[in-house]
């Protein structure tokens, strides 16, 4: 059995219980937002058309704004011909409908549809993307345009900006080449922010003076993407939603797949300047943006920043004490090889979901994930439905940063705090859409 | 860059200003017996891959051949190949996606004498971008250069060579289909007959175009080794060529060892299946990769 089938005979088990989705009336209710997802041909640059799918014709979906503790509904339609499931990421949301087959929560059949009711929280910077399996299929699941923004408010915010900008990152025309790690990995033919390539989109506007809040994800299936924008410093501010404890002006900041950072840009350089990929072949392919200061003209420039190391500790609290865990659970990452022409297959404690080991949580309880890469690839892991702290990296402890993806460097140990609070089936996976279809997951459930 | 090879340099130099008896004996001895009719170029012998190095990055290969059983008697001035050591460096430096370039510096030892400069080509390098799709990788080679006479005969060459190859899971196939115009040849003895001359230019220096193509299966058990056959060929000129009998057919069993990225090791014993073909050749390439960017693994500058 592989994650497909287990996910088919989830589904059939689902349908075969007769659940309907939360027991509600269709027409009873109308709904807070409405999703549909549908084939769509977009066109990233003039003449280069992406055959993808996505949220209600758009790339990305559209923003969800909702204030943090108020119950939100949300209908999702399937008008695609294959299985589909909407994951609401980064919420500490029910099983049923986090959105993950995995768990329990139930596939949108083609044509079919599904409503989702939960009260959005933490606040912060969510997100919400597709959760279905690609395998070999390179035009499905995170590899299409099923993405959109989801910011939950928080019941006070300081505002302390003048502007606000979603910026979603994201590769396209995925196909199997060969990767670091001796075996196959999705490469990408072009890359975007939002829904255009470098040049072909609107510029940004922004006037000198204005302090910018930028929200930046990286919706990306595989690649680990780093941002700058030319002539200026970005203030990383929170990382996944939850504010960091040391705000940092950085260079250039690092997103592996699924995080997302929060920074400010002073606007103190008035010209015409890209926002883009630091690494001129993927900035090329298309990942970048222009913002234009009022009264400006002229090409959009773009200046190399210093060469940046990420270093997660910079953003932690400089010191202080880590409560110790109860339990600490091992985890140990490690690829088997098919071939150079064949993708890997992935192990946590030596087997491949679903044959993974599930990890038993108390309610209650703190638990210590100690992530032990020994692959040469770094990956981002993400734990559904709760948010940990990142307590060490490589050895070097830190503290203070929430978040709900961490990316694991290669050849080294991670390890992540997090409280048993949010009872049902939990899923822990890398990020990577291949390494995550190829058996990099498994599932932690309460006792 | 393992699995590659090339096949390209050498054959029999001669004296030009052999005597015509001796030579007239040589030719025949030549031709008669189990030694090649073109002597063996065994100075860096691989088969290509198309993929090309990636751009800001140095591979430094050590070629080291040694000739176990060959031929045994000077052939047109060209010394014997049998217990002849062939140390060659290759150095590869990618330029961009899709290009590389690389220098070959020849040398050869035999028992008793001093290292000898044996040549020096130069390769440039195409592919087939990887973003066209293509279900093969595809690449073009072409090479250029000289060796001496004592060592070579073409002395000036120049080699165009196509690539195809694949991975098929574990499997790994290419195909070198390698080409050589021989620009300069040593002359023929001055008292060779008509037709002893068209044999000369025949099996032993073509002014034309000569074909001999080289390939490569390997089968990947683990990622850290392969193991598989190459096999070498000259097959004489275009339109012309030489009999089975002097053709080169060689066989190599190899190994490929892959202990880190940043190393490569080939080892290989070829076997000659045809009386033109050196006999037993015992081979080894050692090659480290140097990446010129200096930008840290993991930063914003790293292509990784």
């Amino acid at each position: 059995m592989n994650r497909r089938t287990f996910i088919a005979q989830a589904g059939a088990a689902l349908a075969g219980a007769g659940l309907a989705p939360g027991g509600f009336s269709w027409a009873q209710i109308q709904p807070d937002v409405r999703l549909e997802i549908a084939p769509l041909e977009l066109e990233i640059a003039p003449g280069k058309l992406v055959h993808t799918v996505a949220y209600n014709g758009r790339v990305p979906g559209p923003l969800i704004r909702w204030p943090e503790g108020k119950p939100i509904v949300i209908d999702v339609l399937n008008r695609t011909s294959v299985p589909e499931i909407v994951h609401w990421h980064g919420l500490e949301i029910p099983t049923d409908m986090d959105g993950a087959a995995e768990e329990g929560s139930p596939m949108i059949p083609p044509g079919g549809q599904f409503r989702y009711t939960f009260t959005p929280r933490p606040a912060g910077f969510r997100w919400y993307h597709t959760h279905a399996f690609a395998g070999h299929d390179l035009k499905r699941g995170t590899y299409t345009g099923q993405f959109g923004c989801f910011y939950i408010e928080p019941k006070s915010d300081a505002g302390a900006y003048d502007q606000e900008i979603f910026l979603t990152l994201h590769d396209w025309n995925a196909y199997l080449a060969a990767s670091g790690d001796a075996s196959m990995d999705a490469a990408y033919d072009y890359s975007t922010i939002n829904d255009h390539m470098l040049g072909f989109g609107d510029p940004l506007k922004v006037r000198e003076g204005q302090r910018v809040l930028l929200h930046l994800l990286n919706a990306s299936a595989s690649i680990i993407h780093w941002l700058a924008l030319a002539g200026h410093e970005l203030t990383v501010v929170a990382m996944d939603g939850n504010p960091v404890p040391t705000p940092s002006p950085m260079p250039a900041i690092r997103l592996g797949p699924a995080e997302r950072v929060d920074a400010v840009a002073t606007m103190n350089h008035p010209g015409i300047w890209i926002l883009g990929e630091t690494r001129e072949k993927i900035r090329k392919a298309g990942m970048g943006v222009v913002f234009e200061y009022a009264n400006q003209q002229g090409k959009p420039r773009w200046i190399d920043p210093p060469e940046t190391l990420w270093d997660y500790r910079r953003f932690a609290k400089p010191q202080g004490m880590i409560r110790q865990p109860d339990q600490v659970v091992p985890l140990r990452f490690e690829s088997n090889f098919h071939g150079q022409g064949a993708v890997a297959t992935w192990k946590i404690n030596g087997k491949s979901f679903p044959q993974t080991d599930t990890i038993m949580l108390k309610e209650g309880l703190k638990y210590r994930l100690q992530m032990i890469n020994r692959s040469g690839d770094d990956h981002p892991l993400h734990l559904h439905r709760h948010t940990f702290e990142v307590t060490s990296i490589d050895s070097k402890p830190l503290m203070g940063l929430n978040k709900d993806v961490v990316i694991v460097p290669a050849n080294a140990t991670a390890e992540a705090d997090f409280v048993a609070k949010n009872p049902g089936a939990t899923l822990f996976h890398c990020h990577n859409q291949t390494h995550m279809d190829f058996g990099f997951m498994t599932l932690l459930r309460y006792a | 860059m393992i699995p590659r090879f090339d096949f390209s340099v050498a054959v029999p130099a001669k004296e030009v200003n052999m005597a015509g008896v001796f030579a007239c004996s040589l030719l025949t001895v030549f031709l008669f017996s189990p030694d090649s009719a073109r002597a063996q170029d065994n100075y860096e012998i691989q088969v290509y891959p198309s993929e090309t190095m990636a751009p800001k990055t140095l591979l430094v290969e050590l070629h080291s051949n040694f000739t176990v059983e060959g031929s045994t008697t000077t052939q047109f001035g060209m010394l014997p190949t049998e217990h002849q050591e062939h140390e060659t460096i290759e150095l590869t430096q990618g330029i961009n996606e899709w290009s590389e370039i690389g220098l070959y510096i020849f040398t050869a030892e035999k028992s008793g004498n001093e290292i000898q400069w044996a040549g020096d080509h130069i390769r440039p390098r195409v592919r087939v971008p990887p973003r066209w799709h293509w279900p093969v990788g595809v690449s073009l080679s072409s090479e250029f250069g000289y060796a001496r006479p004592a060592f070579s005969n073409p002395t000036w060459s120049w080699q165009i060579m196509p690539i195809v190859d694949q991975i098929i899971g574990r499997w790994y196939w290419s195909v070198n289909g390698t080409m050589v115009w021989d620009i300069h040849v040593v002359p023929p003895p001055a008292n060779f007959t008509t037709e002893q001359k068209q044999t000369y230019f025949r099996d032993v220096a073509p002014r034309g175009v000569t074909f001999g193509p080289a390939a490569t299966l390997t089968y990947a058990p683990s990622k850290y080794y392969n193991f598989g056959v190459e096999y070498y060929s000259y097959y004489g000129e275009w339109g012309n060529f030489v009999s089975l009998h002097n053709q080169q057919q060689q066989f190599f069993p190899v190994v490929n060892l892959f202990v880190s990225p940043k190393w490569e090791i080939n080892f290989g014993a070829g076997w000659g299946a045809t009386a033109g073909t050196d006999h037993l050749i015992v081979k080894c390439i050692i090659g480290r990769s140097f990446d010129w960017s200096r930008h840290r693994p993991g930063s914003s500058k790293s292509a990784q």
